[in-house]
């Protein structure tokens, strides 16, 4: 028996906030301009830290608020304004080459959801506030990105294909598993520290090629 | 036993402060060697002396040892003793290529901090915080030398990785919401808490997030088909590195995967999660090897063998019962041992003729018959041949296949170890035995002479792996038995 969907007004907001991130992730798709595609990823933070505060004050978890305002900081703020730094520096409006055109990235993009969602409904799981199933919109996330990355020959969306896959995680850790204790230790780690690895390692990939950050060219090693 | 566990690290932890503010100094290699080879000690006591076998223990919320842990922290801590010992040698001017100078060794003993917390942590949580750090902390490493080549590894390495270990967070996360229900809201995810509670945790979430856990993790193990970061990172690497990656951190990965495999079976049966590692250790056995016969760069080749050498000890625990389990946990130790000295060996003659492809080199037994003997008993150790231990591991793995009816997978094992075999044998023995001249240039580093810590990191190695197959210490026995009875086959 299915009980009668709560229409009250935190409910509403999340399944609001969840729809939004959805788009955005589908958004990313259809976004050719590097720091565009940053700008995307900040915005979808923002979404993934409005999810995080909303479950915070509606369980009045102190724990969950912090994270979500750390969480505003790192991924709204700290790391978008970084990359697109680098970005501006070297490859300042230069456009990603696709594997996988727009139109075909969207359509793809449409399917992988539909699969999570479909995927996500054979678990019997409730989320924090979120519209059953609780994680079709998380797995999305993680489905979506893990395309963009795979799809996008170029270091730095590869970076944002990752780390929208990470918030698909992050939100999903929020939605079902929200009183996890440590969790703002080791999600700050997960953030934290391969972010400062990428700017190490393609902030000399860029100075040893001085061309841009396209991977194309790397291609050496196959097999 | 906890205080020795705090010491090991405290020694890694101290040796990475202490090497970064001396920087580019001989005394950062002595120190790291001294601060890795106290740590190994401080582990045989806390494995040892206090008989970890004889069943698990806690200390306090943040360590926990078993059998299971036993096996693989001393298969870690001796890798990053014994390549300690042989950075040293090679950082000496005129043998290894290595840019990134001022940061190697702190970077090797956070690296091996890293890799010595995993197996002893109590909690799932910082399981995944410690396997991250590994990925971190290597992939810079995997850079240090500096060539395009090398960036792009460590590239592919940080990319793939983070992805795989974002999935693995997913199924951990999973397996923390299956024991939601029994647990309640707030529970730490301590392995004593999920074991006990093991039977009563939601079943569709444990199959799920054991299923992330595989992928995600396995990413790192190396299994197929998410290797593909695998050959890269250990060809282009620094050759300790190489080694470094292939005997410990491949092991560090796969032990996540079985300590959360040990609680998933308990919600949803040993078969599950056998039938799960059955098959990627299948897929990685034969890939690897078919892989690993096109190799015309020997690292590479040796890169795919440690992806064939982790399916195997994946078949030996998926085909299940206590001998191929107890056959796979030997393999982990041999498998360390074996594999730093085929890298190490590598390394040596990378240095002497400056090149990775096979087919630029020829006669190093002639040229410096110490590092060819070195470099071809490696090769024949992980291929598996007599008296070594891989050999001994092996037949263990296959013997247990058959008795437990599972003649096909250990079929399989027979075929395609032989199928390695025959790649390792054709290149070693070319570049090694073979009196032609190699197709690169020949420098008067061919034949310099024997760098005396090299080759005592490789005569270390080379020893553990020989007596290994001739002769399993009781104490070891015992641990091996207990590693099996924590995976549920029973002894």
């Amino acid at each position: 028996v299915h009980a009668a969907p709560h229409y009250d007004f935190v409910h509403a907001t999340a399944a609001l906030i969840a729809i939004l991130t959805l788009l955005s992730a589908l958004s990313l798709l259809a976004v050719k301009q590097v720091h565009e595609q940053v700008r995307v990823y900040a915005v979808q933070s923002a979404f993934a830290a409005g999810y995080t505060l909303l479950v915070g004050l509606n369980r009045t978890e102190v724990a969950l608020i912090v994270l979500a305002v750390l969480t505003a900081a790192i991924k709204v703020v700290l790391i978008p304004v970084s990359i697109d730094r680098a970005v501006t520096r070297q490859v300042s409006e230069h456009e990603v080459p696709l594997v996988v055109q727009v139109p075909m990235s969207l359509l793809i993009g449409v399917a992988l959801a539909g699969l999570a969602y479909w995927s996500g409904s054979a678990l019997p799981i409730r989320g924090a506030l979120l519209p059953t199933p609780a994680l079709g919109m998380p797995l999305a996330l993680v489905l979506v990105g893990f395309f963009f990355m795979i799809t996008r020959q170029n270091v730095i969306s590869q970076i944002v294909g990752l780390l929208t896959l990470e918030n698909g995680v992050f939100v999903a850790t929020v939605a079902i598993a929200p009183g996890l204790p440590f969790a703002i230790g080791f999600l700050l780690l997960l953030d934290l520290l391969p972010a400062v690895l990428f700017y190490g390692v393609f902030a000399r990939l860029i100075a040893a090629r001085a061309k841009g950050t396209s991977i194309e060219d790397m291609a050496v090693l196959r097999g | 036993m906890g205080a020795w566990l705090v010491i090991a690290l405290g020694l890694a932890l101290g040796a990475s402060v202490l090497t970064f503010a001396l920087g580019d100094r001989p005394a950062s290699g002595w120190i790291s060697a001294g601060a890795a080879i106290g740590a190994f000690l401080a582990t045989l006591v806390a494995v040892f002396a206090d008989h970890v076998s004889r069943g698990r223990h806690a200390f306090g919320p943040a360590f926990f040892l078993d059998g299971l842990s036993g096996v693989f922290l001393l298969s870690v801590a001796f890798v990053y003793a014994v390549v300690a010992i042989y950075s040293i040698g090679y950082l000496r001017p005129g043998i290894g290529h290595i840019r990134l100078r001022r940061v190697y060794w702190p970077l090797l003993n956070l690296f091996g901090l890293a890799l010595l917390a995993t197996p002893m942590v109590a909690n799932l949580g910082v399981l995944w915080v410690a396997v991250e750090l590994t990925t971190v902390v290597s992939a810079l490493l995997v850079t240090s030398e500096g060539s395009d080549q090398s960036l792009e590894a460590g590239w592919k390495y940080i990319v793939i990785g983070s992805a795989g270990l974002a999935l693995g967070l997913l199924g951990i996360v999973l397996i923390y919401a299956a024991g939601v229900p029994v647990l309640g809201d707030h529970y730490s995810p301590t392995y004593t808490v999920l074991h006990a509670a093991g039977p009563h945790l939601n079943r569709a979430l444990v199959h799920a997030g054991f299923a992330f856990v595989l992928v995600g993790f396995g990413t790192k193990v190396g299994l197929v088909p998410m290797h593909a970061w695998l050959p890269d990172a250990h060809s282009e690497g620094p050759s300790p590195i190489s080694a470094m990656l292939s005997g410990a951190l491949l092991a560090g990965a796969l032990f996540a995967v079985l300590r959360i495999g040990a609680i998933a079976q308990l919600a949803v049966g040993a078969s599950y999660v056998h039938v799960l590692l059955l098959t990627f250790g299948a897929m990685s056995l034969v890939l690897a090897g078919f892989f690993a016969l096109r190799q015309t760069n020997y690292k590479r080749l040796l890169a795919y063998s440690s992806i064939e050498h982790m399916g195997i000890v994946s078949l030996g625990l998926g085909i299940g019962g206590p001998i191929a389990a107890y056959g796979a946990f030997f393999h982990v130790i041999v498998h360390a041992a074996a594999k730093t000295l085929a890298f190490f060996g590598a390394g040596d003659v990378l240095s002497r003729y400056e090149s990775r492809e096979a087919d630029d080199v020829r006669g190093v037994m002639r040229a410096a018959p110490f590092t060819g003997t070195m470099v071809l008993v490696g090769a024949m150790a992980i291929a598996g041949i007599p008296p070594f231990g891989i050999f001994r591991s092996e037949l263990l793995i296959v013997t247990g296949g058959f008795s437990h009816s599972s003649f096909a997978f250990a079929g399989l094992l027979v075929l395609f170890a032989n199928v390695a075999f025959v790649g390792l044998y054709q290149t070693f023995h070319r570049m090694v035995l073979s009196s032609g001249e190699g197709t690169g240039p020949v420098s008067a580093r061919v034949s310099r002479r024997e760098q005396p810590l090299m080759a005592a990191a490789m005569l270390t190695s080379l020893t553990v792996v020989l007596v290994l197959g001739l002769w399993i210490p009781g104490p070891l026995d015992q641990l091996l038995h207990s590693a099996v009875a924590v995976i549920g086959g029973r002894t």
